[in-house]
């Protein structure tokens, strides 16, 4: 769509005023800038269309050549065909595009806008504030489970970095800035072609040789891995990339002697034993040696961590059970954190409440809601529970949740403990929550709450 | 960052007394060390200079970040890097300096010898990195950056404008200039007086395989045809990864009206000189 954009001033470097508007949006405050574009606060001009905050980032087209204009446009397309092919809880959605037709302000007139979710900060401000050791597991897991969806629908992200990993006002992680996102096109969709540009910190040893064709460089998958690694060092590290060297430039050449066998790889001692091992893995030298690490697998690792499948502890998983089941009847921890009085007070009295059970025995003895005990809650039980089905909102064991009905044959889950079943309760979210109910697999709790039957749930995708 | 390229021609030749020997071309990357000097079976060298004014370990190169050092061992004798595009432009490594950062993309080191000939090699360090020409100053750690960077006041890039030129001016889709039009289109340019067809067919090789390192498209027919590839795929590359944009066209002399294909080719824009060389040192 092209629109008319509001027309006073025209300084090229003049902010945006407020209330500036751009088809049904106006802007609110600037937030950042970078070498191709403007990111603005914004807000819908009909406060029902819309939610009430939103991004506009403006890519400025006029003062170009046509070719380099082309190049952003490519940079939008990139960005619009990957949500519209790709979308994901994980990824920034976008709400809308537009073409800024104000001929008054030169540097806007022709500007493509893309409209996204608002994030509240960026994991680089994350990690400049530091970050405690038990979150590092849960913004990993959920990178990779942005990662794995992205990787696993055939698209390489090609510029992940702290910077383009985005953090919502609720908590929940996003990757975002897919300007340089790529299609993964071999015969066997193992890799893509991506213009030849990226954030020099963050590249892996093979894009500094890579041959340049006309369709840009090859890239893989496990390019964004090797980002992962090296975001994985900074977090524990005070922000530093393994790689020695005062300037990226430096460090850049550090990452070739490591990948030619001049140089070991220094994982500063800070790096705690499990995450040493998982970025020495994303680090791996060639393309190869890392292509054995999906997102995936990662994930799963991430996440094994908290509920280890040991044969040993199995039969102690269930005995506990019973005796967790009569302790807990009585010493319920309300899961006062997510429900909170007030909003529980405001919705109707459910038919049934059950407490979580985590099978994991070490995760039960915890009460400091580590994410790595934490538990998801399906988006749809109809649908294989991976992560591409799970709502944001997290549960931990001995949480009470509010449950509307029960599901007799949804997906069958198997627990930690080898316990098996077709059922789910559907729960109540917190009030704030994206969603105001999800699915919690009976596996998960030892309660047999007196609910009515679901109906037949609609699929949600 | 693949490192740099340091080439020894053929030695023998204009140098009298000395042994011939084959030309010698060696890849470093970073971290990587070659020596040089008139070795022996103890002090093993890289790069052998076989000149008896020249130390048996006469110093080394060490690649660093996206530039290298040379280390002048001699306790008595100033070696030279000249900057062969650089109109004039050298720096002196005085004797017993250790680890002297040379900065130009194009070197050539020259060392003496006692009968006032000299003896010298060359190295290349395509690896020098640019700012995006839209990015901002400061700030460049984190930012997205176009990973391959052209210096836009080197003789290859002028070659490159001159190949992207009629593409740039929409004159023709298919056509690729040929090296004698490069020579002709340049001619009235004032670094390019004396280009030679052969000095534009190495800018192009260089281009292709050590700045862009171009995966030119499987080729099929003669050997023409492959040369034909190698600056087609330079051409469209270059133009839509933005490495050269219309903007760049004002680096070339100004035409004749009625285009390349006139033999009177517009003289105005040389007569002005070199440009201006600057000297590192004395």
């Amino acid at each position: 769509m092209r629109v008319r954009g509001d027309t006073s001033g025209s300084d090229r470097t003049e902010p945006l005023p407020r209330g500036y508007r751009i088809g049904g949006w106006e802007v609110t405050e600037p937030i950042a800038s970078g070498g191709w574009a403007t990111v603005y606060a914004g807000r819908p001009v009909d406060p029902a269309k819309g939610p009430a905050e939103v991004a506009l980032k403006i890519l400025p087209t006029s003062g170009l050549a046509p070719r380099q204009a082309r190049k952003v446009a490519e940079t939008a397309r990139r960005e619009v065909e990957l949500d519209r092919r790709a979308g994901h809880p994980r990824l920034i959605h976008l709400l809308d595009s537009a073409v800024i037709s104000d001929p008054d302000r030169a540097f806007l007139d022709g500007a493509i806008v893309l409209v996204m979710e608002r994030a509240e900060r960026s994991l680089r401000d994350l990690f400049d504030a530091g970050v405690a050791e038990a979150d590092v597991a849960r913004l990993f897991a959920e990178i990779c489970e942005g990662l794995a969806h992205l990787h696993g629908s055939g698209w390489v992200h090609g510029d992940l970095k702290p910077e383009n990993i985005l953090l919502m006002a609720d908590g929940a992680l996003k990757l975002s800035d897919f300007g340089l996102a790529t299609e993964l096109t071999g015969t066997d969709g193992t890799h893509g072609y991506a213009p030849p540009m990226g954030t020099l910190d963050y590249l892996p040893p093979e894009r500094w040789q890579a041959p340049l064709g006309e369709h840009g460089v090859e890239i893989r998958p496990s390019a964004d891995i090797w980002a992962l690694g090296i975001m994985v060092h900074e977090v524990f590290a005070s922000g530093a990339s393994p790689f020695p060297g005062a300037t990226p430039v430096a460090r850049g050449a550090a990452v070739q002697e490591y990948a030619d066998g001049r140089a070991p790889l220094r994982i500063d001692g800070a790096v705690p034993p499990f995450w040493r091992a998982l970025a020495m893995d994303c680090l791996a030298p060639t393309h190869a040696d890392r292509a054995a690490h999906s997102a995936e697998s990662l994930l799963a690792r991430i996440t094994a961590r908290s509920s280890p499948p040991r044969p040993a502890r199995r039969r102690w998983g269930r005995r506990a059970a019973l005796v967790t089941v009569a302790v807990c009847a009585a010493a319920a921890t309300v899961w006062s954190h997510a429900v909170g009085g007030t909003a529980s007070a405001a919705r109707d009295e459910p038919p049934g409440r059950l407490k979580v059970f985590n099978a994991d025995d070490d995760c039960r003895d915890r009460t400091d809601r580590n994410p790595q005990c934490s538990l998801g809650l399906a988006i749809d039980p109809l649908q294989p529970y991976t992560v591409d089905n799970v709502v944001p909102t997290r549960v931990w064991h001995g949480d009470v949740l509010a449950v509307d009905c029960r599901l007799p044959q949804g997906v069958p889950i198997i627990d930690e403990s080898d316990a098996s079943s077709t059922e789910w309760y559907r729960v109540r979210l917190p009030a704030g929550s994206a969603a105001s109910s999800a699915w919690l697999p009976a596996v998960r709790t030892a309660d047999h709450p007196r609910v009515p039957d679901c109906p037949r749930p609609k699929p949600v995708r | 960052m693949s490192g740099i390229v340091v080439h020894l021609p053929r030695v023998g030749g204009d140098v009298t007394g000395a042994l011939g020997g084959d030309p010698v071309t060696l890849r470093l990357g970073p971290g990587e060390v070659a020596r040089f000097g008139r070795g022996s079976a103890t002090i093993p060298v890289e790069l052998l200079l076989d000149d008896e004014a020249i130390s048996r370990l006469a110093g080394e190169i060490r690649v660093t970040d996206d530039h290298w050092q040379l280390s002048n061992h001699s306790a008595t004798q100033s070696y030279l890097v000249e900057n062969p595009e650089g109109a004039g432009e050298y720096l002196r490594v005085p004797p017993r300096r250790a680890g002297a950062p040379i900065p130009f993309e194009f070197s050539r080191v020259v060392l003496p010898t006692r009968r006032g000939t000299t003896v010298a090699f060359q190295v290349f360090a395509p690896d020098h990195v640019y700012l995006d020409p839209d990015g901002m100053a400061g700030q460049w750690g984190s930012r997205t950056v176009m990973a391959y960077s052209l210096d836009e006041t080197a003789l290859y890039f002028l070659v490159l404008v001159a190949l992207c030129e009629p593409r740039l001016r929409d004159e023709s889709p298919v056509a690729v200039p040929t090296t004698p039009q490069i020579v002709e289109r340049l001619r009235g340019h004032a670094a390019c007086g004396e280009l030679k067809a052969r000095a534009v067919s190495s800018h192009i090789d260089y281009l292709a395989e050590e700045k862009m390192r171009i995966s030119a498209p499987p080729e099929h027919g003669s050997c023409g045809a492959r040369r034909n590839g190698k600056r087609e795929a330079l051409v469209g590359t270059a133009l839509r990864f933005g490495l050269v944009r219309e903007e760049h066209l004002a680096l070339l002399p100004p035409r004749a009206s009625t285009g390349l294909r006139d033999r009177e080719t517009d003289r105005t824009g040389g007569g002005d000189g070199a440009r201006p060389g600057r000297h590192i040192g004395k």
